[in-house]
C-alpha cells in the first residue's frame, strides 16, 4: 500500500491516495463542525455536522470511484458508468436533502456550512494530489 | 397559502438550476475526454484523472446549490 504523501505513480495509486486522504479531511472537518454545531445549537449542531461532513466524504469519494472503476473499463463502459454515477449521485442527494429539510434534529446552517466546508477541502485534497501525481504520460 | 405555494415553487426552480448548470458541464468535460481518448488512445489514464478533477470541481456546484435550501 502507498504512504499516505508518497507521489502516485500511477491511476491507482493516485485514487487511492485521494480516496483516504479525502476521508481523513472529512473526518477532521467532521470534528471541527461537531465542536462549533455544539457550541452554536446544541445537539442538533453536533448532528448536523456529522451528517453534512458524512454526505460530502461520501458524494466526494463516489466521483473517484467512479472514474477509477470506470477506466478499466471499454470506452462505452466508462462513459456509462461515469454519467450514470453522477445521475444516481445526483438523485440520492435530492432525494437526502429532501428528506432532511423537514427533520427536527437538524440544524440547516451547520449542515451547510459542514457540508460546503468539505467539498471545498475534499476538492484541494483532489488538486494537490493531481498535481503531486507523476503519471507517464504513454500507458505501457 | 398562497405565498407558500409560490416559495415551493422557486425552491424547486432552484433545485433544476443547481442540477442542469453542473449537467451541462460534466456532460461537456466527459465528451471532449472521450473525443480526445478516441483520437489518442495511449494517453487515455492521464486524460482520465484530469476530467475527473474537472467533474469533481463542475458537481461541487450542484452540490452546494442543491444544500441551499438548508441557509434560506
Amino acid at each position: 500500500m502507498s504512504k499516505p504523501n508518497s507521489r502516485p505513480t500511477n491511476v491507482n495509486e493516485l485514487f487511492k491516495q485521494v480516496l483516504l486522504q479525502g476521508t481523513l479531511l472529512g473526518a477532521a472537518i467532521a470534528t471541527f463542525g461537531v465542536t462549533i454545531g455544539f457550541i452554536v445549537a446544541g445537539e442538533p449542531g453536533s448532528a448536523s455536522a456529522l451528517i453534512g461532513a458524512a454526505i460530502a466524504i461520501v458524494f466526494n469519494g463516489m466521483t473517484a470511484l467512479s472514474v477509477w472503476i470506470g477506466g478499466k473499463l471499454p470506452l462505452g463502459g466508462f462513459y456509462g458508468v461515469v454519467l450514470g454515477g453522477w445521475i444516481v449521485k445526483i438523485v440520492l442527494f435530492i432525494v437526502v436533502i429532501g428528506l432532511l429539510r423537514d427533520v427536527e434534529f437538524i440544524h440547516g446552517p451547520t449542515l451547510f456550512f459542514t457540508l460546503v466546508a468539505s467539498i471545498l477541502g475534499g476538492l484541494t485534497i483532489d488538486a494537490l494530489a493531481v498535481l503531486r501525481a507523476r503519471i507517464p504520460t504513454f500507458d505501457e | 397559502m398562497e405565498n407558500t405555494l409560490i416559495v415551493a415553487d422557486l425552491a424547486s426552480l432552484g433545485y433544476g438550476l443547481a442540477a442542469i448548470g453542473p449537467g451541462i458541464g460534466v456532460g461537456l468535460v466527459v465528451s471532449k475526454t472521450i473525443e480526445s481518448i478516441a483520437r489518442q488512445p495511449e494517453l487515455a489514464s492521464k486524460l482520465q484523472v484530469t476530467m475527473w478533477l474537472g467533474i469533481a470541481f463542475t458537481e461541487a456546484l450542484a452540490l452546494i446549490g442543491l444544500a441551499t435550501p438548508f441557509i434560506f
